[in-house]
């Protein structure tokens, strides 16, 4: 039996996450673009995908499950309007959302990375 | 699958505003157009959005919504009377009909569209960043 050559939990979660990054940075360009739209709520990642993740690390089968964990995207149940129009965007506060979704997503594709070039390393025998 | 994320909602919005703005440069350069096409004063126009949707993610949920200019319509209020004898569209009582543009409602309107204009482009930035970073995976 072969293992899959890239097990660790830390690898598999990165790859998940930065779906869900990708997922984030569409939801923020919307609310962005939507911005003036009356009565429009903001989009966000669904808070339970956080919830599931961590359950399946705390199980210990992340590298079962994590292919059926989907980021999905849901209107934010929590934010609410101080604008007469019922808009729910915040403008300052999805560029600020937008930058740190930007360093995570860096933070994250720099994991997938370091672990790829562990693996050349221990294939190779040096450095790459 | 687009490898730069979201270009398709910010394109749509960055499209609108830039509509917006031309509308507002119209309005202001006709701020003292007392004849238009029609024979009255320049009315001012206005722009409307609505969304459009693009598309439903993969993993469902929620919908990425864009924004495009629903309608561009003129403002029908009647604009300022200035007395004025001299002017050659004066009507009989010497009292002109001026265009009914208010300066200030443009220039925060001018202000806000390209604001609004800046903020789509900063997400097209960092989606780019992102891209560039996946593309050194590995590397």
């Amino acid at each position: 039996m072969i293992d899959p050559i890239f097990p660790t939990d830390n690898y598999q979660l990165a790859r998940k996450l930065l779906d869900a990054s990708v997922l984030r940075h569409e939801a923020i360009a919307t609310n962005i673009a939507n911005a003036e739209t009356p009565g429009f709520r903001r989009l966000d990642i669904a808070p339970d995908f956080g919830a599931q993740l961590k359950a399946s690390m705390a199980a210990g089968n992340l590298a079962r499950t994590v292919g059926s964990l989907r980021p999905q995207l849901v209107e934010d149940p929590t934010s609410r309007s101080v604008r007469p129009d019922g808009n729910t965007v915040e403008i300052e506060r999805e560029l600020m959302a937008m930058n740190r979704n930007t360093v995570e997503y860096d933070f994250l594709s720099q994991v997938v990375t370091n672990n790829i070039k562990q693996m050349k390393m221990a294939i190779t025998g040096r450095a790459v | 699958m687009n490898l730069i994320s979201g270009i398709d909602v910010t394109a749509g919005a960055l499209n609108a505003q830039k509509t917006r703005l031309d509308v507002v440069a119209q309005n202001i350069a006709n701020a003292q157009t007392t004849r238009g096409p029609n024979g009255g004063p320049y009315q001012r126009l206005q722009v409307s959005f609505e969304t459009e949707l693009v598309k439903r993610t993969a993993s469902g949920g929620a919908t990425l919504q864009s924004v495009r200019v629903a309608s561009i319509t003129p403002d029908r209020t009647v604009g300022q009377q200035v007395h004025n004898p001299q002017h050659p569209d004066a009507g009989p009582d010497g009292m002109v009909t001026m265009p009914n543009v208010n300066m200030s409602y443009e220039m925060v309107d001018l202000i806000t569209a390209s604001r609004a204009y800046e903020a789509n482009l900063s997400v097209v930035k960092n989606a780019r960043q992102m891209a560039m970073k996946a593309l050194e995976i590995g590397r």
